[in-house]
């Protein structure tokens, strides 16, 4: 159910096709769609300003319900409403482009009806560059074109009645009867002419599409518990890999809030250093090893102007210039700004060098040995750790409160000297520095086990010296910092439950950040706790909570960042990367805690 | 020195300095571009193995562009180093908006363009208009070494 104009944040599904994606919502309107890539400016941005962002609208034109789902083992969206006149079937999809000419980009909307006679009704009401843009309004052979600039939109449409200029928006009105269908394709360009498909050649696409998904997931790898979550979520991430580059973003939305009416939102359509661990680990644990190798490639060459200093977040095409801006947007559900670009991009994160060194190590451990030129460029970073790690940073959560000696973030550091430690004796890596190496990871452990500690808590602590812990500790066992069955990572676990612990969900943190207003729980952190316990041979709770965490989906296997842990109602950006990726570490987590 | 061997001898000269600038500016932190490595991994994923393969094709390149350049001096009545330079600029141009945006990510196996999508896996990123994604420096740094290799072609080349 709207409320002001917007839905729910769960109640919205994903489609795409490896450049960019939509978000469906469960009334059939299509609040999100950014144009040509996933980076670029939106021509649907309904879910950010309901009356001018843009957005499309398909569905009945009489009071409705609607059930859902993904067709199976795939990104293509089947909903089905039904209405007190009959029933009919609605499949959305962003076609993959066969051998032919297709438009640039294509999303498919085929009708199908079910039962009875259902009236339905579509509008399109495209704003260009994120609500700023009005369309020109035009035709083509009987085709309503929207344009902007470089940019053009063509609504084909077959058997979904007349559709008529109504200022900058078109729509039509048409009765759909048992067996008979309709289709609307949004055909686009940029900086090209457009491409008009022909329906027998959409069909055809359509069901290619299909079947590309369904043949990826049959070719994953995974035998464990939660299976379909599993493979909902690598189904999810493969739509967040942008395929011309191979680098993922970490969310395909931006700005999203994490408290509704509060300001903590942010675009999160770039590619963070952060997840590469975690993406790296699920995508060669799922068999995606063409991917692997390709994010692997990608983040080589993206840190390759800045090594051995490396950014916290990269766009697209590896570029660093991300401004961040305030759109003059009303927000979601008011929230506002509405930020486009990430000021994060200018922090200072010290985890970032570990993130990246676990990725390598992963990457090498899946029997893809590293080169020469990587060897070298990794040594050299290795080095720069030895340089930076006694200085303060803003830490994995990206505090804006001013940089601090975040535990999170030296014990990362001894993870990338660690694991450069470990590429030496392999001989990927060059041995010339690795005693260097030794020193230090030693210096970070003493560092962290001394000042890092609490003995009233009985527990690491958020920063050097502080009195508050911090969901991120419960990475500490994961990337093998410490050992989860040991005393003092039993207690971190016991206390981040006592002190962060909302129910099945988990606080990053308690203490000041730097900004004003709430936010709920990361539901990452809720994974990551399974994954400490699973680690800790507490599998009873650890598969318990699990059971719980999974049933919180939406009802198409989605999870947004952050769950509002009183109401249950997703917030922050949507659907996330990390929080899949979490699910899937933690379903492995277990699986091995089961299987040892 | 007859006309052939100083083409020959000017655009393996030429082809030195265009690769020693490309080179420095991607080591000074100016550029992500590797024309050895882009043209490499067309036939091998071992980057080290590529690299050495695509320094022989971009020598080969180099000396078939001195070619080029010798017919246009022909066609000129004349050749000097100002004159190669500005043809160096021409020939930037035609390599980042030609070559390497259009024709490279056309044949190249391993390169996506913007048309990649979910079924295919691309290991290289497109180079983008002018080769931007790359790095803004990008197209500043190959009009530079491609005035460089021009000019020093424009002085070596005799009628």
């Amino acid at each position: 159910m709207r409320r002001d104009g917007y839905a729910p944040i769960e109640d919205y599904a994903l489609i795409g096709e490896g450049r960019t994606c939509a978000l469906v919502a469960r009334d059939g309107a299509i609040d999100w769609l950014c144009l040509p890539n996933l980076d670029s400016p939106s021509v649907c941005a309904a879910i950010l300003d309901a009356e001018r962002g843009g957005s499309f609208e398909l569905g009945p034109a009489i009071p409705f319900g609607a059930s859902r789902r993904y067709l199976p083992n795939t990104n293509v969206l089947e909903t089905t409403f039904t209405t007190d006149g009959g029933s009919v079937r609605v499949v959305d999809a962003m076609t993959i482009p066969d051998g032919g000419l297709s438009p640039m980009r294509e999303l498919v909307r085929s009708v199908e009806g079910v039962s009875g006679t259902v009236p339905m009704r579509w509008r399109f009401a495209p704003r260009f560059d994120y609500g700023a843009q009005r369309p020109r309004a035009e035709w083509r052979h009987g085709v309503p074109v929207a344009t902007w600039g470089g940019e053009a939109v063509a609504v084909q449409h077959w058997g979904a009645g007349s559709p008529a200029w109504h200022g900058d928006a078109v729509g039509a009105h048409f009765d759909i009867h048992a067996g008979s269908r309709a289709t609307l394709s949004l055909a686009t360009a940029y900086g090209e002419p457009l491409i008009f498909p022909r329906q027998p050649d959409v069909a055809a696409r359509l069901d290619q599409t299909i079947h590309f998904w369904e043949t990826w997931s049959a070719d994953r790898r995974y035998d464990g518990p939660w299976s379909d979550s599993v493979i909902r979520s690598a189904l999810v991430l493969k739509l967040l890999i942008f395929a011309p580059s191979g680098a993922s973003v970490a969310a395909p939305t931006a700005s999203l809030p994490e408290d509704i009416g509060g300001e903590r939102n942010w675009d999160y359509r770039f590619c963070w250093i952060r997840d590469s661990n975690f993406l790296i680990d699920a995508l060669l644990q799922l068999g995606c090893v063409d991917e692997a190798r390709s994010l692997f490639w990608w983040f080589m060459h993206a840190t390759a102007l800045t090594e051995p200093q490396i950014h916290v977040l990269y766009r697209l095409d590896g570029g660093l210039g991300i401004t961040e801006r305030s759109m003059p947007l009303a927000g979601y559900r008011h929230s506002r700004p509405v930020r486009i670009g990430n000021a994060a991009a200018g922090q200072t994160q010290h985890d970032v060098y570990g993130d990246l060194f676990e990725t390598a190590w992963l990457y090498s451990e899946g029997h893809h040995a590293l080169d020469h030129d990587t060897g070298v460029v990794l040594a050299r970073m290795a080095n720069h750790v030895s340089d930076i790690w006694r200085q303060p940073d803003s830490g994995i959560w990206e505090v804006r409160s001013g940089a601090c000696h975040f535990t999170h973030s030296k014990a990362m550091c001894w993870v990338a000297l660690d694991r450069a430690g470990r590429l030496a004796a392999r001989g990927e890596v060059s041995s010339r520095h690795v005693d260097r190496w030794r020193r230090e990871a030693a210096a970070i452990r003493e560092f962290v086990e001394r000042e890092c500690w609490s003995d009233g808590l009985h527990s690491y602590t958020r920063s050097a010296g502080s009195r508050d812990v911090d969901a991120s500790l419960l990475m500490l066992p994961i990337v093998d910092y410490a050992d989860a069955r040991g005393e003092r990572m039993q207690g971190t676990i016991d206390a981040v439950c006592r002190l962060l612990r909302a129910g099945d969900f988990v606080y990053r943190y308690r203490a000041d950040d730097g900004l004003p207003g709430g936010e709920g729980c990361f539901l990452n952190c809720s994974f990551w706790l399974v994954s400490a316990l699973a680690r800790a041979g507490r599998i009873d709770e650890s598969t318990a909570l699990m059971d719980r965490l999974v049933a919180r989906a939406n009802d198409v296997g989605l999870f947004s960042e952050e769950i509002d842990p009183e109401r249950g109602a997703f917030l922050g950006n949507f659907p996330q990367a990390l929080v899949h990726l979490a699910l899937i570490d933690a379903a492995l987590a277990v699986r091995e805690a089961e299987r040892s | 020195m007859t006309a052939l061997a100083s083409q020959l001898v000017g655009g393996f000269i030429g082809t030195l300095v265009l690769t020693t600038m490309l080179r420095g500016a991607s080591e000074m932190g100016l550029t992500r571009m590797d024309l050895a490595f882009l043209l490499g991994t067309t036939v091998s994923v071992n980057r080290r193995k590529a690299k050495a393969i695509g320094y022989v094709f971009h020598f080969v390149l180099g000396l078939l562009f001195a070619f080029g350049y010798a017919v246009c001096f022909m066609v000129m009545g004349r050749s000097s180093w100002w004159l190669g330079a500005l043809l160096g600029v021409l020939h930037a141009l035609f390599v980042s908006i030609v070559v390497v945006n259009v024709l490279l990510p056309a044949v190249h196996p391993r390169m996506g363009t913007p048309d990649t999508a979910a079924d295919t896996v691309a290991l290289i990123e497109p180079p983008g208009f002018l080769m931007l994604n790359y790095g803004r420096n990008t197209f500043l740094v190959t009009l530079l070494a491609h005035i460089g290799y021009g000019a020093i072609v424009g002085f070596m080349v005799r009628m």
